[in-house]
């Protein structure tokens, strides 16, 4: 049995990233070292009016002691945690789920981040790269509506992946969906052994598991799902497999192959 | 002194009075990476059918004020699964092992208990008469006095060990059914399983759960619950095992106070997998502070007004 721990910590930093994004940091955090980009963290908040905790993806860790998360305003919980100040409590349990399983270093890793999706795609970009991949074969694509989706631009240009920013109307990179933007690139790279990572929006996560499957690319998706216990035990958080049955997400996933599961 | 959280129900011991509610804990591997089991009074597994169970297609969750709505349908491994791969597991455990029982009808409950007889380290049944998120079965036993008194007497004559009878609180009179479950022969009764409620998503006006209803758990049934556990308290000679919203050591004690001998710990555990551990450390003080020396102290020692 993994061993889980529950740790008390608090905020130190509250960035706005503009557009209702914002990234938490918290910290002093022991199990920092733990993290694997595709583990979330289960975050307990300090007001009764947020009832279950609250999944969030690792965004990034500093070595020993703090981690990261990443999250848009949508709904009561990610409200309060938008509010929270530095020195305000919170509770971490985790690290949690089932690390992305990395590429070798011969593929081209071709990452496909939507929205909100965008946080554990970074870590795991950040870790390739620190584990010695060539960051000019990540091509970190990036998708959203308008420029104004397409945050930490300047972060991820930083890592020295291939950084290529799409936008359904055009103001920012290429224009369209990020899977067609893509697909573009599978097509006119077909000589190359590749595999792809994908976070987004269900539609998103759709497109990209079909694309993995057309032209015969590996790869993970990370999915979301509501969450109350985030250890296995309530049975809330389950998709449906394609070969039947319910997996937890919380601890079968997040992170599953492409083709495993019913979007 | 400290005070000695042990106690008693239907002849077995149980370390102190804190146990685990059923489908909260999984089958205990789960929790056991969290804190030692051994500091449980007992664990109580999630409900066993005959057949495995899928459960229902998701979302199956949904928050609410001060609770959670459920409608899981009795996802679980199945009979013949749990007794291989789960009881093993639990056997090692040094805590109480009880097993969740539902059925969708009389012969099923009693074809489980009678294979879960020579299963030794099966300490006691709870018998699930009240789930209310499946069709068959499930809560139509719990709700029928004649039903309920059927299915306790007959698990009773292949189970040789104690059977608790897990009451459901959708029921016009509670108490009716405690004393059905006791004419039955049951040793015991939990109390409550969890209310049928409904949550609606307003923008796409469906219920926020594929099963349109769930059961309402948490916090917010834990008034609730005290009055009804008050009412059986009154009506039945049974140890009451106490359930609902229990989340902190005052909560236990209110339980106690209102006649329960023992008490568990559900939806908490979602939120601190460790609560038990806090819980039995804040009781423990709470006792030295009341000079209480043993849990009997208070069961049923609400000072009523008259």
């Amino acid at each position: 049995m993994t061993r889980l721990t529950c740790e008390d910590t608090t905020l130190l930093l509250n960035r706005h990233l503009g557009n209702g994004y914002h990234s938490l940091t918290f910290g002093p955090y022991a199990s920092a070292d733990r993290c694997r980009p595709g583990q979330f963290l289960h975050v307990r908040l300090p007001t009764a009016a947020v009832f279950f905790r609250r999944a969030f993806s690792v965004a990034s860790v500093q070595p020993h002691d703090a981690v990261e998360i990443i999250f848009k305003v949508f709904g009561r919980g990610t409200r309060v945690m938008a509010g929270l100040r530095k020195g305000d409590p919170v509770n971490l349990l985790g690290p949690l789920g089932v690390p992305f399983r990395f590429p070798t270093k011969s593929e081209t890793t071709i990452i496909v981040a939507g929205g909100v999706g965008f946080p554990p795609l970074l870590f795991l970009a950040v870790e390739l790269v620190r584990r010695g991949f060539d960051p000019n074969k990540i091509i970190f694509f990036y998708g959203g509506r308008t420029r104004q989706d397409v945050i930490e631009r300047a972060r991820i240009k930083r890592i020295g992946v291939s950084f290529q920013p799409v936008t359904e109307d055009g103001s920012l990179g290429h224009s369209g969906l990020v899977t067609q933007a893509v697909e573009r690139f599978i097509v006119a790279n077909g000589d190359r052994r590749m595999r792809l990572y994908a976070c987004g929006p269900t539609g998103m996560l759709k497109a990209a598991d079909e694309l993995g499957r057309r032209h015969d690319i590996a790869g993970q998706l990370s999915i979301e799902a509501p969450m109350p216990c985030g250890i296995g035990v309530c049975l809330g958080c389950v998709v449906e497999l394609k070969r039947g049955g319910y997996s937890r997400v919380c601890c079968d996933g997040p992170v599953y192959d492409i083709g495993e599961v019913k979007l | 002194m400290t005070p000695d959280l042990s106690i008693t129900i239907a002849g077995v011991t149980f370390a102190n009075p804190i146990m685990t509610a059923s489908g909260c804990c999984g089958y205990g591997e789960e929790l056991s990476g969290v804190f030692l089991l051994q500091k449980l009074g007992a664990i109580v597994t999630k409900s066993i059918t005959l057949k495995p169970r899928e459960g229902h297609p998701p979302p199956r969750t949904a928050e609410t004020a001060s609770g959670m709505l459920n409608a899981i349908g009795l996802a679980n491994v199945g009979l013949e699964r749990f007794i291989e791969e789960k009881i093993p597991f639990l056997s090692q455990q040094k805590t109480k092992v009880i097993v969740n029982v539902a059925g969708t009808t009389l012969a099923e409950y009693v074809e489980i208990c009678s294979r879960l007889n020579d299963c030794e380290r099966v300490d006691m049944i709870e018998l699930n008469i009240s789930c209310p998120n499946v069709d068959e079965g499930g809560m139509e036993f719990g709700s029928n006095p004649a039903l309920t008194e059927q299915s306790v007497a007959a698990v009773k004559k292949v189970f040789s060990r104690p059977v608790i009878a897990k009451l459901s609180p959708n029921v016009t009179e509670i108490a009716a059914i405690a004393r059905a479950a006791e004419q039955g022969g049951a040793d015991a009764l939990s109390l409550i399983n969890s209310l049928v409620g409904i949550t609606i998503d307003i923008e796409t006006w469906q219920p926020t759960l594929t099963n349109n209803r769930g059961g309402l758990t948490g916090p917010a049934i834990k008034p609730i619950a005290l009055a009804m556990v008050d009412a059986v308290h009154n009506a039945s000679r049974l140890p009451i095992i106490g359930i609902g919203g229990i989340a902190g050591y005052d909560d236990v004690v209110e339980f106690l106070l209102c006649g329960a001998t023992a008490v568990q710990v559900g939806t908490a555990l979602f939120i601190e997998p460790a609560a038990p551990v806090r819980i039995l450390r804040d009781l423990t003080a709470y006792m030295k502070r009341k000079k209480l020396t043993s849990i009997a102290d208070l069961v049923g020692k609400v000072r009523k007004y008259p």
